[in-house]
This record gives C-alpha cells, structure tokens and sequence, in this order.
C-alpha cells in the first residue's frame, strides 16, 4: 500500500511536468493546426534561463535556497523569458508559412527544433555539460502513510494543477480566450468577427512557452539537472500525452500527462527497460480504440 | 463621394488570376449585387475587400480608408461586416457565444446588449436556441446565426456571400425578406448570389461577373429585362 502511494505520487510528479508541456503542444496544435516538434526545447530554456536568473539572485541566498518571494520572482522572469521565445519563434519561423502545406511547417519545426538546442550549446557560457540546477523549493519530507512525500513534490503538483485549472478557466471565460477558440474553430470567420488573429497566435505561443517553463522547473527541481537537449525526449512524451488525450483538447492534455506519468512510474518500477515503452503502448491501444484521443472529438466536416 | 469604390482590382492564386481588372460602386444605403457563375470571381472579391486575399493592383476605397494595405480585423473596425460563403459559425460555440464573438469590435456594452436584443428580435428562432451549439443548428438557422453575427459587428456595410446556398425555397424567401429589412433600417448590403432572379430583385444596382471580369451593370430592373441576363442566368 505505502509502495502504491509511493508510486502514485512519483507519478503524478511526472505526469505534472508532462501535462505542462502537453498543454503547450495542444494548444498550438488547436490555433494553427501544426505540430510544434520544438515544444519540448521551450522546456529547455525555461530550466537553463532559471539557472542562470538563479544565479543573478545569488545574493539572496541563504540556507542553500531562496526566500519564497525571490523563487516566485526567478520563475515568474523564466515564463516571461521563454513566452517570449516562443512568441519570437512563432514570428520568424512559423508565421511566414502558415498558409504553407503542413509538412512544410512540421520541417520547419524540427529545425527550429535543432537551432534551439545546438545553438545554446555552441554558446561559450552555455556548452554542452550538464549544470547542478539550483534548489528553488524548501526540501522538507513527510511521511504519510508509510509513503514519503517531499515538500518539492507537493509544491510541484500543486503549482501543476493551480496553472492548468487557471489556464481551463482563462480560455473558458476571457474575451482573449473565447477569440482563441474562435481563431481555433476558423481563422477566417474569427478574421471577420475583427479579431486580430495574429496576436491570439501570439498570445498562444507565449503562454505555452510560460507553461513549458513552468513544467522544466518542475523537471529540473525533481532531476537536478540541466543541458540543452533535456528537451527533447520530454517533448516527445509530452506528445504521446496530448494525443492520448485528444490533440486539441486542453483538459485531454492534462488528463493524458497524469496517464502517462502514473503509468511510466509504475511501468518502470516492475521493468526499468519498460517504463519508456508503456506510454507508447497506451497511445496505440487508445487510438485503436478511440482515434481521436480520450477527450477528442473525430470532426466530421458538414459542407 | 461613393461609399464604396473598387477600382481596377486584380486578385490572384497563384498562376490563376481569379479577379481581373474590376471596378464598382456602391452607394450608402443602397444593396448592389454580383451576380454570375461558379469561379466568376464573386466570393474572391468579397475576400479581398475583407482583407481575407491581398490584391494583386487596385484599389479599394471604404469611407474615404484604402482597404487594399489593410489586416482584416481592421477592416471590421472600419465597418465592413462580412457574412463568409457556407455561413462559417463556430460550431462549437453556443449560438449566444457565437453573437458576442460578433462583437469584438465594440467597446461599449450597452451597446452590445442592445445589439444583441436587436439581433434576437430579428431572428426569434436565435434566441430559442440561445444556448444550443451552433454546429447543431439546421442550415436555415446557421445562415441566420451567421447573419446576426455580422450585424453585431455594427458595421455599415454587409457583404452577403451566396446566403440563399444550400437552403430550402421557404427558407431563402424568410432570409431576403430580413435583408431587405436590414437595408431598410439604413445598412447598405453588397450581395453575392447565384441565384439572379432573386438578387436582382433585392438589389438596386448590379454587376454580372464573368471569368474575373464584369461583363454587364446597371440598374436591376434594366438586367432583368435584358435578354442576355435572361438567356444565361434567369433561365428563361
């Protein structure tokens, strides 16, 4: 029993980072229809950007981590910083080819992709090796129910939770997020209800780049480490997580990063060559069984 | 001065020049109509003046702004409102939500609301399905939803893309009737139909396009008695 709880909250932890992530790549997918394979390096720069505004805060270290005010304002900057590149990656390289055939910006995304993660590392400041991230978050472990649970980890799974229903309330109830569902359902009807398209694509952008920061602090704080293509495979499991759920569908996101999450941990404690494989074996028995994802909706197009 | 002035329009796709060199007015209040066939060039037209397509040369004049540099929800601002081919609504909205993503463009809410009552009253069959998803509306309903939808916009203009489409006879007559009433409360109407018979007995003045070119103008009244109208577009 206390394993059991052991593992569940192991595998919410993870599933907390994908379904961050997940919820970017849905998002983009939803308001422009492609996919955005170099999500997963936003995650990058959100963990290295921390490390490196962790650093400007030197001075206000004290006991090995930060007073509580300053860890808010270092993670608040780190979301800030890395919208923004997503917003700058969307302008420069995605935007010009909107019109384009999807391949063409699904190539273009795996470029970027690369650009993101080879160019920090040619950087001299930045290189290659992997750096110690920084403790943010008051490590304290409790014992309940003969599991033990550290403070990092509740944090962690609040801080996931408390931005996902925030992010399913904001797209629900906001003028912004009602024109996001507009430019989604059709970007030309949205055009004519004189929404300014581009700036919900850039609004898009920006908060799945801040959500993907969010989600590489949660990685970094639980696997203290960072380097430039820890991206990578996150990004490809935060995929598995959204088209399990749905591709288009944010609560699916979520719902498919806890899935996914939970069952990795669980997989890798009875095998730890298997734990990898497992998220893939459930996104083909889900899409055997339900195509268009668990939340997904098949669109049948009515003309 | 015209309310409208198009000027010279070219619009391409690619190598396909679906617009070639037309030009037309429309006056305030007036409802002027294009008529003609399939890849005349009508909803192509329509499109560039929303901003939807860029032309290639030409220009279009709106209430004294130059469209033709403009983004399409500027466009809107400026008062065009434009009711898209294949009525367009966000299916997965409710038809109330769909009302108010008409009016983006309106700062005031007061306003909004007493659009919003405005829209309802024109279209009771609206405000029982208030809630209802667009998707599942019948054709005749989301031809109305995407109506009042434009009316939202508080434009000064509405362009009318094929809104007889796909519709029942009962249903067109219900749908030209409110835009004749649209028109009469002071809303100028540009109106793109296949069906000539009825724009031409909605419109005042009209332009039949032909391969991107327009081909013939004048008053409705004079169209519908030309022969040539008759042969290729009335049918009789």
């Amino acid at each position: 029993m206390a394993t059991i709880l052991q593992y569940l909250v192991y595998g919410l932890q993870l599933g907390s980072v994908y379904a961050l992530l997940a919820l970017g790549y849905t998002m983009v997918y939803g308001i422009v229809g492609m996919i955005n394979t170099a999500h997963g390096d936003f995650l990058m720069i959100g963990a290295l950007g921390t490390f490196f505004i962790a650093k400007l805060f030197e001075n206000f270290h004290v006991d090995g981590t930060y007073p509580m005010l300053i860890v808010g304002l270092i993670i608040l900057i780190a979301m800030v910083i890395t919208g923004g590149i997503a917003v700058g990656v969307e302008a420069i390289a995605y935007r010009p080819l909107r019109n384009k055939p999807r391949m063409i910006a699904l190539i273009t995304a795996v470029g970027v992709s690369m650009f993101l993660e080879n160019f920090p590392r040619a950087l001299p400041f930045i290189g290659p090796n992997p750096r110690p991230f920084p403790t943010l978050f008051i490590n304290r472990t409790f014992r309940v129910l003969g599991a033990s649970i550290t403070s990092t980890q509740v944090i962690m799974i609040v801080l996931a939770a408390l931005t996902m229903v925030a992010l399913d309330r904001f797209v629900a109830k906001t003028k912004i997020g009602g024109q996001m569902r507009a430019v989604s359902m059709d970007k030309d009807a949205a055009n004519l209800m004189g929404i300014n398209v581009n700036k919900v694509i850039s609004i898009t952008f920006f908060i799945g780049g801040a959500l993907a920061a969010v989600s590489g602090i949660c990685y970094a704080s639980a696997y203290p480490q960072v380097e430039v293509y820890m991206g990578s495979w996150l990004g490809n499991m935060s995929f598995v997580a959204a088209v399990l759920g749905g591709i288009g569908d944010i609560r699916g996101a979520m719902l498919g990063g806890f899935i996914l999450g939970i069952a990795q941990i669980f997989a890798t404690a009875i095998n730890s060559t298997f734990g990898y494989a497992v998220g893939f074996i459930i996104l083909i028995i889900i899409l055997l069984v339900k195509p268009a994802g668990i939340m997904g909706k098949l669109t049948i197009e009515k003309v | 001065m015209s309310m409208l002035e198009v000027k010279d329009l070219h619009v391409s796709y690619g190598a396909i020049k679906a617009v070639q060199g037309i030009s037309f007015k429309l006056e305030e209040g007036e409802t002027v109509a294009l008529i003609g066939s399939n890849g005349a060039g009508k909803s192509t037209t329509l499109r560039t003046i929303s901003g939807l397509e860029k032309a290639k040369s030409g220009s279009i004049v709106f209430q004294g702004h130059e469209l033709t540099k403009l983004k399409p929800h500027q466009i809107v601002e400026l008062g065009i409102a434009h009711v898209p081919e294949g009525r367009r609504v966000f299916a997965r909205m409710s038809v109330d939500e769909n009302l108010r993503m008409g009016a983006n463009v309106v700062q005031d809410k007061a306003k909004v609301k007493a659009e919003l009552e405005r829209v309802y009253e024109i279209f009771p069959r609206l405000k029982e399905r208030e809630k209802q998803l667009a998707g599942t509306l019948s054709g005749g309903e989301q031809q109305m939803l995407a109506l009042g939808r434009a009316l939202m916009t508080n434009g000064s203009l509405l362009m009318l893309d094929e809104p007889s489409m796909g519709l029942a006879p009962i249903i067109v007559e219900d749908i030209f009737r409110i835009i004749r009433q649209i028109n009469e409360s002071g809303t100028s109407i540009l109106l793109i139909e296949q069906n000539a018979f009825l724009a031409l007995t909605t419109a005042s003045h009209a332009y039949v396009l032909e391969t991107g070119r327009i081909t013939m103008e004048g008053p409705s009244a004079e169209l519908l008695a030309d022969e040539r109208v008759k042969a290729a577009y009335l049918g009789a």
